[in-house]
């Protein structure tokens, strides 16, 4: 279940940048992942639902599946 | 549960970005740490023989005078370090206490313990799974996938993404192949459909205090890569 630690690391990226500043929810998450990523985007959504943040408590996850290995923040919905 | 329209109602902020940068940067620090040294992750399953092969290679590469150091990761116990520090080799073991896999954040962690000082080598042996550890750079080299016979020929279709994202693919526990159905040529032929450039070995760590016999397990081919692999990060970091 390492979708948790992809989760936390994809919060943090979005904390480090400035993503998250003045944001009271996220609502969406858009994600490019790729086949060999070596994730699950169940289980990844399912490890999104259960973050101890109340910013993503209603948070839905998109993916955009394509070749390679990537995993891209493409883009967030933020309220 | 907030509705579609509702969901559509607040702002769009476009991103772009690497999910993992913050595993990434701090990979990338454990890099610069690492200097000259070349560093190979080890992936597997449980029990594939990641710690024997390195008791088998350590002992040849400090006899043709590399210096090597061993980061080992496990979910519990020192078991596997207890092993590397019978080779006298500096060695440190980081334990995840459940978590399936090693991030750089551990390894980064390490390092303010292991003594890395002028090292040529240092093997990171990540924690025994084929799924979670491959998504996490922690500032290698070079992946390194370790595959035992028994495991059966199917292992790189049925988790692919260890296999694409290694260079190297060591078949291990040959010498338990005159006993098994385990077919060789279709472990090669499944792992280079998912990676057509990834390098491959076939090696045993069984008997190998007989001397010479490292010629026939394989392992001597290994060895070469990994001196071939050192020259060549030594003379990208004097540039």
């Amino acid at each position: 279940m390492h979708e948790f630690s992809i989760a936390l690391e994809i919060v943090d990226t979005l904390q480090l940048n400035g993503y998250l500043e003045g944001v009271k929810s996220v609502s969406e998450v858009k994600l490019n992942l790729g086949k060999y990523s070596g994730v699950d985007k169940n289980y990844l959504a399912f490890a999104f639902q259960n973050l101890n943040d109340e910013r993503f408590k209603d948070v839905l996850l998109d993916f955009i599946l394509n070749d390679g290995d990537e995993i891209t923040i493409r883009e967030i919905l933020v309220d | 549960m907030l509705n579609s329209s509702q969901r559509r109602a607040g702002r769009s902020l476009l991103i772009q970005r690497n999910a993992l940068e913050t595993n990434d940067i701090i990979a990338n620090k454990n890099k610069a740490l690492f200097g000259k040294a070349f560093v190979m992750n080890f992936l597997s399953s449980p029990g594939s023989g990641k710690t024997s092969l390195l008791e088998s290679i350590i002992p040849i590469l400090k006899s043709d005078g590399f210096k090597v150091a061993v980061i080992e990761g496990d979910v519990e116990t020192d078991l596997d370090k207890k092993r590397i520090d019978k080779l006298n080799v500096p060695a440190y073991q980081i334990i995840t206490n459940g978590t399936c896999h090693l991030d750089a954040r551990m390894v980064s962690g390490s390092l303010n313990s292991l003594d890395i000082n002028g090292a040529d080598i240092i093997f990171i042996e990540n924690v025994g799974n084929l799924v979670c550890p491959t998504s996490f750079n922690l500032g290698e080299d070079i992946k390194a996938v370790v595959l035992s016979v028994t495991e059966g020929d199917d292992k790189p279709l049925k988790y692919p993404a260890a296999f694409y994202k290694s260079k190297v693919m060591i078949i291990n526990k040959i010498d338990l192949l005159p006993v098994l159905d385990s077919d060789i040529a279709k472990i090669r032929e499944n792992a280079l459909s998912i990676n057509k450039d990834m390098v491959i070995f076939e090696t045993s760590c069984k008997n190998n205090s007989k001397a010479g016999n490292t010629y026939n397990n394989g392992l001597q081919d290994f060895i070469s890569f990994i001196k071939d692999n050192v020259s060549l990060k030594v003379s990208v970091f004097k540039k």
